[in-house]
C-alpha cells in the first residue's frame, strides 16, 4: 500500500473502523514507514489530549432533581398522577408509587 | 445520544408523556440530561451556563413534544435546541467573560499538565463552530459518527469528513502555538 493511500485510511484506523485485512495492511505499512507512523502517532496524541483536556462532565443532582421538578411542574396541566395503562400492558408498584 | 435499537423506546415514552404519563416525562428527562450537559459544558466551558441552558431547552423540547403529532426524535429537537442556546450564548457580549482556559479549569495539581489542557482548550475554542461540535461529539463524548450525522443535519461522509479535518485542524491550532512559544 502506497502512503496516500495509507493517508485516506488514518482516521478509519484509529477509529478501529477497518476492516482486519486493511487493518494489518496499514499496519505493515507503518512498520516500515516513519512518516506514515508520525502521522498516527501524532493524530492519536491529538485525541489523547483533548480527552484529557475535557473530561467527562455529569450534570450534579441538585441541578437533575431541580430541573426534574420544574419540569414535572411546568407540565403539570397535561400530566395526570397515575401511568396510563394500555390493554395488556401491568402497571408496575414502583411505578405507581413514583408517579 | 440513543443508539437505533433505542428509538422505538423513545418514541413510546414521548407518546406516554403526550397521554399525560409524568414517568414518561421522567424517564426522558434521565436518560438525556447528562449527554446533552456534556455538550453543553464543553462548548461552554462553564457548569452554571450548561446547566441554565439544558434546563431551557428540556423545557422547550417538552413543550414541542406536547404540540407536535409527528415521529420526529425527541433527542433530536433536544440537542438541536440544546446546540442553538449555547452557540447563541457565546455568541451574546457579556459584561463578564472568562477566558476558555480560566472558565473551565480541570482540578489539577500538576502545573505542566494543567498548562497542556489549556492550551487544547484554546486552540479548540479557535477552531470554526462546526468543527467544535463534532469533535466535542465524537472525540470528547464518544458519540458515534453516524448519530452525530443526523443530529447536526449532514450525511454521514461529511460528519466524518469534518471530524477528520478538525482534528487536524486542532492538531495544527496546538503544533502552531507551541512554535510560537519555543521562538518567544
Amino acid at each position: 500500500m502506497r502512503c496516500n493511500k495509507i493517508t485516506e485510511l488514518l482516521d478509519l484506523y484509529i477509529d478501529c473502523e477497518l476492516a482486519e485485512e486493511t487493518r494489518a495492511r496499514v499496519d505493515r505499512h507503518l512498520l516500515r514507514c516513519s512518516e506514515c507512523a508520525f502521522e498516527v502517532r501524532s493524530l492519536e496524541q491529538t485525541r489523547a489530549l483533548l480527552r484529557d483536556a475535557f473530561p467527562s462532565a455529569e450534570s450534579s443532582p441538585a441541578f437533575r432533581e431541580k430541573m426534574a421538578a420544574r419540569l414535572l411542574e411546568e407540565f403539570a396541566d397535561q400530566l395526570r398522577p397515575e401511568p396510563i395503562r394500555s390493554e395488556g400492558q401491568w402497571s408496575l408498584p414502583f411505578l405507581r408509587e413514583n408517579a | 445520544m440513543p443508539p437505533r435499537s433505542d428509538t422505538y423506546h423513545e418514541t413510546r415514552l414521548v407518546e406516554r408523556f403526550r397521554q399525560g404519563d409524568a414517568n414518561a416525562l421522567s424517564t426522558l428527562f434521565e436518560m438525556y440530561v447528562d449527554r446533552v450537559f456534556g455538550y453543553a459544558r464543553h462548548i461552554l466551558g462553564s457548569r452554571e451556563d450548561a446547566e441554565e441552558v439544558v434546563g431551557e431547552a428540556f423545557l422547550r423540547a417538552f413543550r414541542r413534544a406536547a404540540d407536535y403529532r409527528g415521529d420526529a426524535p425527541f433527542h433530536g429537537w433536544l440537542f438541536g435546541i440544546t446546540r442553538n442556546l449555547c452557540w447563541d450564548r457565546l455568541r451574546q457580549p457579556r459584561l463578564l467573560t472568562l477566558p476558555v482556559d480560566v472558565a473551565e479549569v480541570v482540578e489539577n495539581d500538576e502545573p505542566a499538565r494543567a498548562a497542556l489542557q489549556a492550551d487544547v482548550r484554546r486552540a479548540l475554542a479557535a477552531l470554526p463552530e462546526d468543527q467544535r461540535d463534532v469533535l466535542v461529539l465524537c472525540d470528547i463524548e464518544g458519540w458515534d459518527a453516524s448519530e452525530v450525522s443526523n443530529i447536526l443535519g449532514r450525511s454521514l461522509a461529511a460528519t466524518k469528513s469534518l471530524l477528520y479535518r478538525a482534528r487536524r485542524a486542532l492538531r495544527h491550532g496546538l503544533t502552531e502555538s507551541w512554535k510560537e512559544e519555543e521562538q518567544a
